[in-house]
Order: structure tokens, then sequence, then C-alpha cells
């Protein structure tokens, strides 16, 4: 494939996103907030996060702290801007690792069928119905606790799920009359499947990947009892509102801050996979 | 699927219709108590037990020898047995029985059945060791039994009050039933029990000091603390020891009274005295001194402690203002550990904590940091924890304890032989193992207060661990149930409230 | 048909045999030993000792795993629990019925709403229906469900007074979890059902049924929504899982007696036959549910069926 030829297809499929506004609207929004986790410094210093101001106690929203302060007087506008970093990091890393294993996995066993499928899918089976919590546990008891086994972790507990969902799409489409055209010309199996298979399969592993991300940044303030959350006193929105729990009735702007931004970023990563797929869409050219 | 979703909104529809008054109950007639508690109870074994929510419901359902208020200061109250006497030396104890205790099944309460009970709680491995020095115990007669010890000891008798008298016959019937439908000597009768959901008890009209007033109890397991604040509001709960965190909602109901109650619970740093630079007691001292601990109760308890940085609280035998107390003040901090040849900032490395202990971690890491002290937080799953710190695998902890009974029992924090238990700091002193020692033995209450005086002084001076406060017990009730003052630790008995 | 069913049942026996081995091995690695646990940090060393050999906790892992297979095999008996010394299967009876209800209804729920809306907002594509829809789901399912469950809470209890705020003993108290549950996890499905419906409804034989003049709504219904199902029943299925583990929250909150809850309680206090137990007792249940959605497969993909009837064997 030619260079120029691979240009004018990334033009084309920009000029098709640009058409759908919300999907626009979308990169917008998520422009806004990783910009925000990659100038988080540049808005405001990390120290003003873990500052404990005694005097300034759960305070309510001000000019001096847009956001509030929490229980210990620190300045939940700095908290949620720096959290950012460790939530979209564990967002992201989590459902691309868990979607690009189950992709392979899934994928191999929907296209292959017969033995692949059967061992693929039992050992799915076997990890579907170990409560995730344990799964966590074992990745704590023979890892340790740091920020990268806590992504190891919530990406195992999604992996069986992520193939099952693929497994499925992969078997309408590998029956496709493309792909039987594809077998016929004896392209190669890894071909098929990421060339015809996978794209053509792309709109519900999109979308579940991009519904997943909220998920994954709630469920790691979830593992924080077996130690493998973000270590205190680093922020983390998903522990930041777990944390507001407890002053829910005193202080509810402790959640509803943490709360819009996981909201705001979930919802743009689910506009921006729903461009990604129109866009890609190879049917919808014209 | 249609049809599913037009069945329950049928059901929906059918549920809502019907009127649901949970508001408009009458104080005046009520005679039934809904208590919510945190936790569903794994047992009803009157010995085999081991949280405070199961012995919250087998002290109404079961009643002891005496009654003795935990302070250690008051004389015990006679239940089933009416007195008692210690012989001379101390080494017998002989407790007069009351002869009308009957067990719910009608049957009486015989010496024999006391006999039993006590050697069942000696021997279970849940509660057996709060019976030290037990030598062995007999019915001299239908109504007296004798208690020999091996020596004397002096909180034997605190020890041997809190065996739940139950039925030999029962027990020797119906193993099984004896722990899933219990027959208790106590105010109340076992009714039934949902697992995991709750437990109902109704009043036990012959009971000996005459019937209760209250006369159906509930316990209901509710472990959300917001949940319990809510349910408390509408009326649908009555009695729940509540979370500070919900204390300002409650408060500001007219309908639900609050009452804080003291207990031993300590919070406290603990540090590795095996480990540098915490061997040095300047180190400790600096410690003490760095930490808000007005701050700390105000962050993590909303306020709802007692400041104290003594191991033995306000209230408990033993504790006396001229035990020396460490108040808040940074720069004899920074004083103690430049004398102690601490350059700053110095790197203390890891405090090791536990999921529940992150947020007093987070406060003494602020704190420390403001003396050049350095630390950086390690959570770990509770388990690991506690593995890590009882076998000294740790620097430097935060963490909540509780040693209650006899002071006696505080030894378990100081003496050589729990290092490895709760001995967290591992120290290990042949003066503090000795002055323990007379503790135990020295029966004249005087004396024994003057070796407890020596026993704190010295623990403080040295400052062998960094007490913060005593988190107070929190307990909230519809306002026109009548609750009598309780008692330090905050056990309750229904048999005492009243509509 | 049959003969795959049978087939497949035969296959739970290795994936149940590696669920018991896994969860096994993952409890011991962990650290901690019942008798502590129970006994707490003040107890002493003999009492611990005693108490772990009581529960046969001083064998070693091999002996204590083939021990408790033995058990469920021969005497069909899911051991004694540590915590409550009580026979793990009464526990699990005693909240089964509790989660599987709630499950269930907000299975039913949360596919009732998200199925319906996710076909209607991916026929009116784009319109502004269509945004509220996605907005709206997006919104409840990026809502931590303890909130959710308690805004319910103080909204229809302790506001309104019209719904208990705990308990599971009338099918009134399931209200409040279900629709904490079902609001959370509809979002999910209408989405996949909305995106699944529009990547078959540009599929060629969509295009041919409506050049072949078919009406839209004949087209939809009889077209496009077998074939965009497939994923979303997958995801029910797992779907099913997931609201197991909704449900936990929704336990927790509404003080409600579950498995979720007996589970977590459990893995905390390392009582290995109740984890044990009730991972068993779930995983056959899981089985089933998944074996049952392989089969829903082919009731609305024919091309799945065709396979079935040639022996469960594939293609080449």
């Amino acid at each position: 494939m030619s260079k120029s030829r691979k240009h004018a297809q990334l033009a084309e499929f920009w000029r098709r996103y640009r058409k759908n506004k919300t999907a626009v609207m979308g990169l917008i929004l998520l422009t806004l907030i990783v910009g925000m986790a990659i100038f988080a410094d540049v808005i405001i210093p990390y120290a003003k996060c873990i500052e404990q101001v005694g005097a300034d106690r759960l305070q309510g929203p001000s000019a001096a702290h847009f956001f509030g302060t929490d229980e210990y007087g620190r300045d939940l506008f700095a908290r949620i801007v720096h959290g950012s970093r460790y939530s979209l990091l564990i967002g992201l890393a989590t459902s691309l690792m868990a979607l690009v294993i189950g992709a392979v996995l899934g994928a191999s066993a929907g296209y292959f069928g017969g033995m692949v499928d059967n061992i693929i899918s039992r050992i799915v089976d076997v990890f579907m119905c170990v409560p995730p919590i344990l799964l966590s546990l074992a990745v704590v008891a023979a890892l340790g606790t740091n920020l990268r086994n806590l992504i190891i972790a919530i990406t195992v507990s999604c992996i069986p799920g992520n193939v099952r969902l693929i497994r499925s799409v992969v078997l309408t489409t590998a029956e496709q009359d493309y792909v039987e055209a594809a077998k016929s010309y004896g392209t190669s199996n890894a071909r098929i499947i990421f060339r015809y298979v996978l794209p053509n399969a792309m709109g519900p592993i999109i979308v579940n990947t991009t519904m997943s991300i909220s998920d994954m940044m709630l469920s790691a303030a979830g593992l924080s009892f077996i130690g493998m959350g973000i270590q205190p006193p680093s922020p983390e929105w998903g522990a930041l509102l777990s944390n507001a729990q407890t002053y829910l009735f005193s202080a509810p702007y402790m959640l509803l801050f943490p709360g819009m931004f996981i909201l705001a970023s979930s919802l743009a990563f689910n506009l921006v996979g729903d461009g990604l797929t129109d866009a890609l869409d190879p049917k919808l050219k014209n | 699927m249609k049809k599913a979703l037009a069945m329950l909104v049928a059901a929906c529809t059918l549920t809502m219709a019907v009127p649901v008054c949970i508001n408009a109950e009458e104080a005046s007639g009520k005679t039934d108590i809904v208590i919510a508690v945190d936790a569903d109870v794994d047992t009803l074994h009157p010995t085999d037990f081991s949280t405070t929510v199961e012995l919250n419901v087998l002290n109404q359902l079961y009643d002891t020898l005496m009654y003795m208020n935990p302070d250690g200061t008051h004389d015990p109250e006679p239940r089933i047995a009416e007195s008692y006497e210690i012989s001379e030396d101390g080494l017998d104890y002989t407790f007069h029985l009351r002869n009308d205790a009957t067990f719910h099944d009608g049957t009486p309460v015989t010496a024999e059945d006391v006999v039993f009970s006590i050697e069942l709680y000696k021997a279970s491995e849940y509660q057996g060791s709060q019976i030290a020095m037990l030598s062995s115990v007999e019915a001299t007669d239908e109504s007296t039994v004798v208690c020999h010890l091996d020596s004397p000891y002096a909180p034997f008798l605190g020890g041997i009050l809190s065996p739940f008298i139950c039925s030999k016959a029962y027990y020797e019937s119906d193993p099984d039933a004896f722990v899933t439908s219990p027959i208790g000597s106590g105010p109340y009768k076992f009714v039934s029990r949902a697992t995991g959901s709750n437990i109902i008890l109704e009043a036990n009209e012959d009971y000996y000091r005459g019937a209760p007033a209250v006369k159906d109890i509930s316990f209901e397991v509710i472990p959300d603390t917001a949940t319990k604040a809510i349910a408390l509001q509408t009326g649908e709960v009555n009695f729940a020891e509540i979370d500070s965190s919900v204390l300002a909602q409650l408060d500001a109901n007219p309908e639900i009274t609050v009452t804080e109650v003291p207990n031993s619970t300590f919070c406290y740093v603990s540090m590795n005295l095996e480990k540098e630079p915490f061997s040095n007691p300047l180190v400790r001292q600096a410690i003490n001194y760095a930490i808000d601990r007005d701050n700390l109760v105000a962050v993590c308890y909303d306020g709802e402690a007692e400041v104290n940085s003594n191991i033995c609280a306000k209230n408990r035998n033993g504790y006396s203002e001229d035990q020396l107390q460490y108040t808040y003040d940074p720069d004899k901090a920074k004083a103690l550990l430049e004398e102690a040849g601490i350059t700053t900032p110095y790197d203390l490395g890891e405090i090791l904590v536990a999921e529940k202990y992150s947020n007093l971690a987070t406060v003494v890491q602020n704190d420390l940091k403001a003396v050049g002290l350095e630390v950086t937080i390690s959570v770990k799953e509770f388990n690991a924890y506690i593995g890590d710190l009882t076998s000294g695998n740790y620097n430097i902890t935060v963490l909540n304890m509780t040693l209650e009974g006899d002071t006696q029992t505080l030894e378990m924090a100081f003496t050589t032989d729990y290092i490895g238990t709760a001995n967290n700091a591992r120290y290990s002193d042949p003066d503090m193992d000795e002055l323990f020692n007379q503790t135990r033995s020295e029966t004249d209450p005087d004396k024994r207060l003057e070796l407890f005086n020596q026993i704190f002084t010295k623990a403080q001076d040295e400052a062998i661990y960094a007490v913060l406060c005593n988190p107070l017990t929190l307990y909230a009730y519809n306002s026109s149930l009548q609750c009598p003052e309780f008692p330090f630790e905050g056990n309750y008995y229904v048999y005492d409230f009243a509509w | 048909m049959t003969k795959y069913v049978i087939k497949r049942i035969l296959y739970m026996i290795p994936v149940l045999l590696g669920v018991a081995f896994l969860v096994f091995t993952i409890l011991s690695l962990t650290p901690g030993d019942p008798g502590s646990i129970i006994l707490g940090i003040t107890a002493k060393q003999e009492d611990i000792a005693a108490l772990n050999a009581e529960f046969g906790y001083d064998q070693p892992f091999l002996i204590r795993f083939f021990d408790y297979i033995g058990d469920i095999i021969f005497h069909f008996d899911l051991g004694t629990s540590y915590a409550t010394r009580q026979p793990v299967i009464d526990s699990i009876l005693a909240r089964f019925p509790n989660t599987f209800v709630l499950a269930l209804l907000s299975m039913c729920v949360s596919s009732a709403l998200g199925i319906s809306l996710g076909i209607f907002s991916a026929v009116r594509q784009y319109s502004v229906m269509d945004h509220v829809c996605v907005v709206v789901a997006l919104v409840f399912a990026s809502m931590p469900g303890f909130w959710l469950g308690l805004m319910l809470l103080i909204v229809f209890s302790l506001k309104l007074g019209w719904l208990p705020s705990f308990g599971a003993t009338s099918l009134r108290h399931f209200i409040l979890p279900t629709l904490t549950v079902s609001l959370t996890s509809a979002a999910g499905l209408l989405r996949l059902t909305r995106s699944a419906m529009l990547e078959t409804i540009r599929q060629e034989y969509i295009r041919t049924a409506k050049a072949k003049g078919a009406s839209n709504r004949r087209v939809i219904w009889k077209h496009a929504l077998r074939n965009a199902l497939l994923p979303v029943v997958t995801t029910l299925g797992g779907g099913f899982g997931a609201s197991l583990g909704g449900a936990i929250i929704a336990e927790t909150v509404f003080a409600m007696p579950g498995m979720g809850t007996l589970m977590t309680t459990a893995i905390r206090q390392k009582d290995v036959p109740t984890v044990m137990g009730a991972t068993l007792f779930l995983a056959v249940l899981f089985s089933f549910i998944i074996l049952i959605v392989d089969i829903l497969y082919a009731f609305i993909d024919p091309r799945i069926k065709a396979k079935y009837r040639n022996g469960g064997r594939n293609r080449e």
C-alpha cells in the first residue's frame, strides 16, 4: 500500500468523522481531558493536592477551592486534575489490553472453531466462574502491589467477557461472503482475521471497550481493600468517589465533581468510539 | 422478555398500592425494638464466638454469674450468683447462686450448669484465654460453686464473670441445637434466625429479675452506614451503633438521640523498636510530639474520639493525670530529633497500613513531614498486614486495637511474652515484665493501682507507642426509647431499655 | 442438538475441576490462616494452632484439596464453614434465592430497557431522541452503583416513605435494588444493541430486502433484529454474571443477604469452604446459563443451527 494512498484514506476517514457532529464534540471533550492530564502540573502544582490545611476541612466550592476541599483540607480541584493521570491511564490501559487479548483469543476461537474454540472457550469458562476479587488477590499474591499490577488485575478480570463477546461477533462475520472469498484466494488466516473479520465486527467491540472505560476507572477504587488501589495520598478518581461516600450527607460536592469527570470521560470515549465505528465502516463509503 | 417486564410492572403496582406507614408508629404502647447490627453473627454458641455483634446478641440471651462494669471501679452486681467471696490466700473464689433462676425451657439453673458453663468456656479456643489461672471448678452443693486457682491472680474475678451460663442437659441432648436454637438463662429467649438478615428474640416473662419492658427484639443486619442512618430516620430501626460520618445528619433529627460512650479501644502509631531509628526513645518522643492529635481526631473520627496519648483510657482503672501526656509540639519534636542526632529531612521508609487505616496514615504522614520525617504509605490487604505486623516485618504503622477487660490485658502490648502477637512495638524490658508480674498477683486494689501507675508512667516516659486517641462508641436511638447511661466499653442490655 | 447439549454438559466437568483447583490455589497463596483471622491479634498461638487443626487447615495443600473434592464427589458435601461451623450449603441456600431473584429481575429490567431503547436509537440514528437515549444511558453507566442506590434510598425511603430501606422479605424490598443494578447495566445493553443493529442494517441482505420492497418495519423485526441480537445475547449471558457482581453493591447498600456479600466476607475471612462452595455453586449455574445462551444462538442465528446439525463439527 503506497504512502499516498494511506494518506488519502486517512483524509477520507477524517472527512467522514468530521461529518458526525457528536463525534467531533466527543473528540473535543476527550482532547480537553487528556490535555488536563498532560498539563496537570502546569494547571496546578502536585503539592497542592497533597497539602493538608486543617483550617480548610470540608469546605464547599469557593474561589480559593473551585471544587471545595476534602476531610483533610486538601484541594479537590488539584486532586481531580492530577487524578486524571492515574484514572485515564487505568481506564485506557486496562480496556486496551483486555481488548487486544480478548480480540486475539476471541477471534481465534470464533474463526478457527473446533478444538481451538473448545480449549479457549473452556478456559474462558473457568475464568468467568472465578470471582474477580479472587483473581485480583491472585495477582497480588503472585506479583505484589503497584500500579502496573493494579492494571493487570483489572485487565485479567475483564478478559473473559471480552473473549466471549468477540468470539460471538466473529462467528457472524466469519461466514460472510467476503471472508469466504478471501479464503478461496488463499489469503492467510491471520490476514483474514485482522483485515476482514475484525474490522467488520468492530461496532460491538468498540462499544464494549469504550463502555468499559468508566467501569475500569471505578473498579480501581474497589480493589483498594486488598491494597491494590493507588497508594495514598496520590489521587485517583475512583478512590475520590468511594471516599466521598462517607460524606454523602455532609459534603455531597465531594461526590459530584469526581463523578462528573468520570462521566465526562466516559461520554467522550463513547462518542469518539461511535464516530470511529461509523468512519471506519467500509460499507458506509457512499 | 416483554412478558417478564409486564409481570414485574404488575407486581410493582400491586405492592405500591399497599400504603406504607413506617413513620406512623406511636411511641406509647410500643413494646418491640429493632436493632441494626453491622454484620451477621457467625454463631450463637455461648463460648465459641469472636465478634462484638455476637457478644451483643448473646448478652441478651444469656446471663453471667454476676455483672461487672468494665471500668473496673464498681462492685459486681448479682445475676445468677447473688454473692461471692474470695479466700484469704486469694486461691478460692466461692459463688452463691440464687435459687429462682431458670433456663428458657423452664429447668432451674443449677451449680452443675455453672460448672459446665465455666469448663466449656475455659476449654474454648475462642474465649478460654479470658479465664487465666483457673485450675478447677466444682459445685460444692446445689447452689454453691467454687473456683480454685493455681496462684493468686488479681484480674481473675473479671474473667470468671464473663462465661455465659448455659444448660448442660441441653448441650448433652442436642449439641447442634445448642448452637442453632440456643436455650439461654437471660432476659430474652431465642425465637428465630434468618441467616444473613436477622435474629428475633422475645421477652422471657419468667426472668428472675422480672419480665423485661421491651418484649420483642429484632437484630437486623445492615452493613452500610448510610443505609443504617436512613433506616433510623424512617423509624424502621430503633437503635444502632453508628459511624461518626452520619452523626451530623442524625443529630439534626429531633426524633433521634445520639449518645457517646467512651471505650478502651486505642488508635496508635506503633514503631518497630527492633529497627533504627525507633530503638531510640528520643525519636519516639519526637514522633509523639509531632502528631497533631486534635486534627487527627477531627479528620478521621469527625471529632468523635477522646485525645489521649496514654495507652490506658481515661475512664479505665490505672489511668492518672500524673502520667505524661504528649501534646502537639512540632518545635519540641524537631529539637528531640536533633538531640537524637537525626538530620532532617530523614527518610523513615514505609508506613505500613491496612486499607481501613489509610486515612490515619495520611494524617500521620503529613504531620511527620512537617518535622522533617518522610514516610511513604504502603497499603496491604488486612490479613497480610496483620501477618507483617505480628512478625515484625514493618518499620512504622498506625492502627486501632482493643485490649478490653481488666487493665492487666494491656500487658499484651508491653511484655516480652507477647512479642509476635499484640506487642507490636516488640518492646522487651525486664523491669516492665516484672511490674506486670506483680500486678497479676497483687490483690490489694490500692497497691495494684500504684503498680499500674508505675507501668504507664514508664510507658509514657519511654514513649513505647505513640497513642493518639480513644475513639468513642456512638449509639443512635429513637428519642422516645429510654436507655440508661451506657457503661464504659458500651455493652448494652435491652433489659434496661423501655419505651 | 441433543448430542451437542450432552457434549457441552460433559465439558462442564473439566471446567468445574479447573475452577475448584484455581480458587483453592489462590486461597492457599493468600496470606493469613483461618485460625488467626477468627481469633484475632491478641490470641495465643496454641489456640490458633488448635483451631486450625480442627479445621484440618494444618494439612498440606494437596491433601486438603483432594479431601475437599472427594467429599463433594462421594458425599455430595460442600463442607463446613470455618466461620459459622455450619454446613456451607445452608448459608448458600439461605442467600441464593435473594441473589437469584435480584439478578433475574435486574436482567429482565435492564434488557427490556436496554434492548428496546437500543433498537429505537438505531432506527432513528442521529435523531434528538437517539442522542438523549445515549447520553442518559451513559450518565447511569458512569454512576457508581452505591451512589445511585443511596440516592434511590433517600428519595423513595427517607423522603417519600414509599419503600423499605433494607431487607429482602417481600417483593417490595426488591424494587430499589433491582433499579440500582439494572439502571447501571442497561446502558451497556442499549449501546450494544444500537451498534449491532446499525451494523446489520447496513449489511447487504438488509439492503436487498429493502430493495425487494419489504416494509421498513418488517426489515427491522424480521431481518435486522435477529442478527443484531447475537452479541447482545452473549453479553446477556455474561450479564447475568455481571448482575451478580453488581448485586454485591446492591446487597450491601440495601442490606440484602446474598451470594455477593457472602463471598466477599468469606474471602476476607479466608473461609475456604464457603468461598469454594459458593464459587462452585455459581459456576454450575453460570455453566448452564452459558449453555442456554449458546443454544439460544442457534435459534437466533440459523447459520449456527446448521452447524450443530453437522454434529457440532465446524467448517473445514
